[in-house]
C-alpha cells in the first residue's frame, strides 16, 4: 500500500506491505542505519525513533501507522541544535563503549531534554529506563544527560 | 589529567558508524542457519518446505564442505555442519541462502527434521553432579604440604553452583562473505574479537577451493564480552562456504532469539571446597577445592577455561597446603565458551563465599578474616608461584576507607535488631592473572606494527578489535604518548589480516596489557631511533626515511616459565588486584534484594584513559552484580531463555550507585582491566545478603524464587 509521511522533516512516500516494520523502512528504503536492532522485539530500545514526537521501538511499529505521521530518527535528530548539544555531551563524559545502543539512547534522551530537562537523575533514569545497554553501567549516560539538562538551563 | 575523548565517541553516536548489518552488497544474499531442534539422535530425513520454490535458495549441508568439517579451536572437536549424529539442541545442521531476509528466516523456521532419537543430558546440574560425564582430561594443581590433618582443626565443605550467563551483546552476530573467483580470494567482514582465528576457521572450511581468506571487521563491533571468540568461527565459514556456492555475496546476521538459544555462555560451574581453619588463630592450614565446569557437547576452547578457572581457585589466600581438581563435565548443550573472567568469576565466587562462611561460623567480622588470612608478598600460590606484589591488602584497605565499611557493620547490625526489613553490606576480593595463561604470551610472540607516513600521520596496526572497550583511543593513545606526538595523527587501523601482523586475540585482558606495552616500547624505540625533535621536523630533514615501518614482537620475561602437565610455576606474569563491597536491602516478606551501592578498589597499574577505564570497572561490575542477583537463563520445564524479553537484563532504574578507585596508578604497566570487573560483585552481593538474611546462599542467581525455596 501507498503511504505518504514524513522522514526527518522531509515529505516522503513508500508503496510497501502495510505490516513491514519501520525499522526496516529506514535502514532499507532510506539507508538510514543509524537505528539498530538489538532484539526485534521491543525490549532493548536500540531502535528508538520519533513518532509523531514520542519515542517509540521502531520495530514494534508498522507502515501502516505511519501515514500523515512524523518520524524522526537518531539522524535527524543529531541534525538539531539541541541534539547536538546534547551529543557532545555524550562526547565529553566518554560515555560511549560499543555504541550499538547509543542512537536509541540519544533519542530517548533528546526527548527527556526538550519535554522535560530537569536535572533530576532519578527523572532521568525513568526517561531512558527502555533502553538497554550491556556495556556501560549507565552512569556515564546518566552524568552525559545530567551535563545536557544542567547546559540547557534545566526546565526548558 | 584530563582522558582524551574517544574517538569513535560522535560517529556511534550519530548512527554514522556501520556494524555489519549495516553493510550491503551488490546482488547480496541473507543467510540463515538451520539449528537441531532436537537435543540428540540420528537424521534420517530432512524435509524442506514446500511452498516455497527450492531453486530460488541456495542450501549448505555438510557434504558441501570442500575442506574439514571442524572448527579449528583448542580442542577441535566441534562440527560446523552435523553430518549424522546431533548431540544438542542448537547444532548448525544446515545453512540456507535467498536475496530476502524474511524469507529465508521464514524457509529455515519451515524446515523439518526426522530423527531418531537418542538420551540426552541436559540439565547442568545433573552434569556436573556425576562424575562420569567428565571429559577425560583434567586439571590437578597439587603442589602443597600434604600435612594431616588436625582434628582439632574445624573443617567445612561446601558446594556452590554458578549458573549460564549470556554475553546480550547488543548487536548480534553477523558475518558478510564475499567470494572474488577472479582471484579466488574470499573476503569476509564481521563482528569479532579474533580476525586470525576467523581466518583460520574459513581457511579450514573451504581447503583448497580457495587461494586466501582476508578477514576484516566491521567499523564498529556492538559488544562482545567473550561471545564472539569463537562463535564467529561458525557464522563465517558457513557465510564463506555459502557464498562460495552462490557465487554471490552473503551476508549471516542472526536473529536474537536464535542467537541467545545457540551460541556460546559462561560456563555454569560447581566448586565444592573443603577447608580446615586452626580455631587457634584463624589460619587456613588446608584447601581442597573441586572445580567442575559444564562444557556442553564438545569441549572447544573449554579446557583453556578450566585452566583459568583452576589457577583462581585458591583466591587470594595464604595456605601452603592447597589441592586443586579441575574437570569438564559434558551435556547435551551448546558448547559453552568465553565471557568476561573465562572461569576466575565462576571459582573466585566460590571462594568468596567460602571465606565469608567460614568468618560465619567462627562469628568473626569477614573483614578480619580476610585481613588475616590475605596472602603477602612472597607467598607460595598453589602453583608455588610467589605472590609478586602486596597490592590486594592496599586495595582492600582502600576499600574500607572510602565504603565507610566498619561503620556501616555496625549500623546495619543495629538496624537488623530493630527492623522487619534487613540491610546488609558484604565483601570480596579478586586477582586476576593478565594476558594468556602459563606460558601462552611467550609461545604466541604477539607481533605489531607502526607506519609514519611523510605527512607525520601514525598508524598503528595490530589484530585487537574495538568491540567498545576503547581500544581505538588507547592504543593510539599508547604509540602517541611515547612518541610525543599528537593524539589526533596517531590513528588505530581498523584490523584487517592482509595489512595487520598478528597481535592475537583480543581477550585474556590482554589488549592494553600485552599489545599496549608492546606498542609503547615499540614508539620508544622510535623515539630513541630519531632523537628528541618532534617528529614532523625529523620527517622534514630526513623525507627518504618516510614512509618508515617498524615492527616488534612480544618477548616473555625470562622467569617466566609455567610446566602445563603440573601447572607449577608461572601462571601469569602480573596480577591485577581488587577489592569490593556491596551495600543492599532486603524485603524478607518479598524475598527481594536491591543493590545500592557498589565501591571497587582496583590495581591495574598504569592507567591510560580514566574515563574508559571507569567505565570498564562500572560495566563489568554490573554484569557481575546482576548474574549474582536476576541472570537467569534456563528455567525448569521451559528450557533455554528464547530472547531480550525472557533474559532479563539490568535497566536504568536496576543500576546501583558505584563509586571506584584506582591505586598504584604510578606504575609503570599498565595491567589487565577488562575482566577483573566481572570477578568479584557476585560474591560481595551474596555475602551482603548472608550478611542481611543469615542464610549462606550457595546458587546464584539470588532471584526471590531461590530465596523463597531456601527461606521456607
Amino acid at each position: 500500500m501507498k503511504i505518504v509521511f514524513k522522514l526527518n522533516g522531509k515529505p516522503v512516500e513508500i508503496d510497501c506491505d502495510p505490516m513491514r516494520r519501520l525499522l526496516d523502512i529506514v535502514r532499507e528504503d532510506f539507508c538510514l542505519t543509524g537505528t539498530k536492532e538489538g532484539c526485534g522485539e521491543g525490549e532493548c530500545g536500540a531502535c528508538t525513533v520519533l513518532l509523531n514526537g514520542k519515542p517509540v521501538t521502531s520495530c514494534l511499529v508498522n507502515a501502516v501507522q505511519l501515514e500523515g505521521a512524523e518520524v524522526v530518527t537518531v539522524e535527524g535528530v543529531s541534525e538539531t541544535e539541541t541534539g547536538k548539544k546534547l551529543i557532545a555531551c555524550y562526547d565529553k563524559t566518554n560515555a560511549v563503549q560499543c555504541g550499538f545502543c547509543f542512537p536509541g539512547f540519544v533519542v530517548s534522551s533528546y526527548y527527556y531534554l526538550t519535554h522535560d530537562g530537569e536535572p533530576n537523575p532519578e527523572k532521568i533514569k525513568r526517561a531512558l529506563s527502555g533502553n538497554i545497554c550491556r556495556c556501560t553501567g549507565y552512569t556515564k549516560i546518566f552524568e552525559a544527560v545530567m551535563m545536557a539538562c544542567e547546559m540547557a538551563g534545566g526546565q526548558s | 589529567m584530563k582522558s582524551p575523548i574517544r574517538v569513535d565517541s560522535h560517529a556511534k553516536l550519530t548512527g554514522r558508524t556501520k556494524y555489519i548489518d549495516d553493510y550491503r552488497e551488490d546482488c547480496m544474499l541473507e543467510g540463515a542457519i538451520f539449528f537441531s531442534p532436537v537435543h540428540a539422535g540420528k537424521i534420517t530425513k530432512i524435509v524442506f518446505p514446500t511452498r516455497f520454490d527450492l531453486s530460488e535458495f541456495t542450501i549448505v549441508l555438510s557434504g558441501d564442505i570442500p575442506g574439514e568439517n571442524i572448527v579449528p579451536e583448542p580442542v577441535c572437536d566441534q562440527l560446523f555442519l552435523v553430518e549424522q549424529h546431533i548431540g544438542y539442541k542448537g547444532q548448525p545442521i544446515l545453512a540456507v541462502a535467498h536475496p530476502d531476509r524474511e524469507t529465508v528466516r521464514q524457509f529455515v523456521e519451515e524446515i523439518r527434521i526426522e530423527v531418531e532419537p537418542y538420551e540426552a543430558l541436559t540439565e547442568t546440574k545433573v552434569a556436573m553432579d556425576d562424575e562420569r560425564n567428565a571429559f577425560g582430561n583434567e586439571i590437578v594443581i597439587d603442589h602443597g604440604a600434604h600435612r594431616k590433618v588436625d582434628p582439632k582443626w574445624i573443617f567445612t565443605r561446601s558446594v556452590y553452583y554458578t549458573p549460564h550467563q549470556e554475553q546480550a551483546y547488543l548487536e548480534p552476530q553477523g558475518m558478510l562473505a564475499r567470494y572474488d573467483d577472479q582471484t579466488r580470494v574470499m573476503h569476509v567482514r564481521g563482528t569479532m574479537q579474533c580476525p586470525y582465528f576467523v581466518k583460520s576457521a574459513v581457511d579450514r572450511i573451504m581447503g583448497n577451493k580457495i587461494e586466501k581468506t582476508i578477514v576484516q571487521v566491521s567499523e564498529g563491533i556492538g559488544g562482545a564480552f567473550g561471545g564472539k571468540e569463537d562463535f564467529p568461527n561458525i557464522v563465517a565459514g558457513l557465510s564463506a562456504l555459502l557464498s562460495y556456492k552462490s557465487g554471490k555475496p552473503v551476508k549471516i546476521v542472526l536473529d536474537r532469539a536464535v542467537d541467545i538459544q545457540v551460541t556460546t555462555k559462561r560456563h555454569p560451574s560447581r566448586t565444592e571446597i573443603q577447608s580446615w581453619i586452626d580455631p587457634s588463630d584463624h589460619s587456613i592450614r588446608k584447601l581442597s577445592v573441586d572445580f567442575r565446569l559444564d562444557a556442553g557437547f564438545y569441549q572447544t576452547l573449554s579446557p583453556v577455561v578450566l585452566a583459568r578457572g583452576v589457577l583462581h581457585a585458591g583466591g587470594c589466600y595464604r595456605c601452603d597446603d592447597v589441592y586443586i581438581r579441575g574437570r569438564l563435565m559434558r551435556s547435551n548443550t551448546p558448547p559453552n565458551g568465553a565471557f568476561r573472567g573465562f572461569g576466575a568469576p565462576q571459582s573466585l565466587f566460590a571462594i568468596e563465599s567460602h571465606i565469608d562462611d567460614l568468618a560465619h561460623r567462627l562469628k568473626v567480622d569477614p573483614l578480619e578474616f580476610r585481613r588475616k588470612n590475605l596472602f603477602s608478598e612472597g607467598d607460595p600460590m598453589p602453583t608455588t608461584q610467589a605472590v609478586p606484589e602486596d597490592h590486594i591488602h592496599d586495595a582492600l584497605e582502600r576499600l574500607i576507607e572510602i565504603s565507610d565499611y566498619e561503620k556501616k557493620v555496625l549500623e546495619f547490625a543495629e538496624y537488623n535488631r530493630t527492623h522487619h526489613d534487613k540491610k546488609g553490606i558484604g565483601l570480596s576480593v579478586a586477582m586476576h592473572g593478565g594476558g594468556y595463561t602459563g606460558n601462552g604470551e611467550k609461545l604466541m610472540k604477539s607481533e605489531v606494527k607502526v607506519v609514519i607516513e611523510k605527512d607525520a600521520t601514525v598508524k598503528v596496526y595490530v589484530i585487537n578489535t574495538e568491540m567498545g572497550q576503547g581500544v581505538q583511543t588507547t592504543l593510539a593513545q599508547c604509540v602517541a604518548e611515547e612518541l610525543g606526538h599528537p593524539l589526533e595523527k596517531t590513528f588505530y587501523m581498523f584490523p584487517d589480516t592482509s595489512k595487520a601482523p598478528d597481535s592475537g586475540p583480543t581477550v585474556a585482558s590482554r589488549t592494553i596489557y600485552i599489545i599496549g606495552n608492546l606498542l609503547r616500547k615499540l614508539a620508544r624505540d622510535i623515539r630513541s631511533e630519531i632523537g628528541e625533535a618532534p617528529l614532523a621536523d625529523y620527517i622534514r630533514q630526513h623525507p627518504d626515511k618516510f614512509p618508515m615501518e617498524r615492527h616488534d614482537f612480544f618477548e616473555a620475561d625470562e622467569s617466566v616459565d609455567f610446566d602445563e602437565t603440573t601447572y607449577k610455576g608461572t601462571g601469569y606474569k602480573d596480577y591485577s588486584w581488587a577489592a569490593c563491597a556491596v551495600e543492599i536491602t532486603y524485603d524478607p516478606d518479598t524475598w527481594t534484594v536491591e543493590p545500592l551501592k557498589v565501591w571497587s578498589v582496583l590495581d591495574i597499574g598504569k592507567v591510560i584513559n580514566h574515563d574508559i577505564a571507569i567505565g570498564q570497572v562500572i560495566g563489568g561490575v554490573t554484569q557481575g552484580i546482576f548474574w549474582g542477583l536476576t541472570e537467569y537463563f534456563e528455567k525448569e520445564g521451559v528450557g533455554r531463555m528464547n530472547g531480550l524479553t525472557d533474559y532479563v537484563l539490568p535497566t536504568t532504574l536496576d543500576a546501583p550507585d558505584f563509586a571506584v578507585e584506582f591505586i598504584h596508578t604510578d606504575s609503570d604497566i599498565a595491567k589487565g582491566l577488562g575482566e577483573i570487573p566481572m570477578d568479584f560483585p557476585a560474591a560481595a552481593l551474596r555475602n551482603a545478603v548472608l550478611f542481611a538474611s543469615g542464610k549462606k546462599f550457595c546458587e546464584i542467581p539470588l532471584i526471590p524464587e531461590r530465596i523463597f525455596r531456601e527461606e521456607t
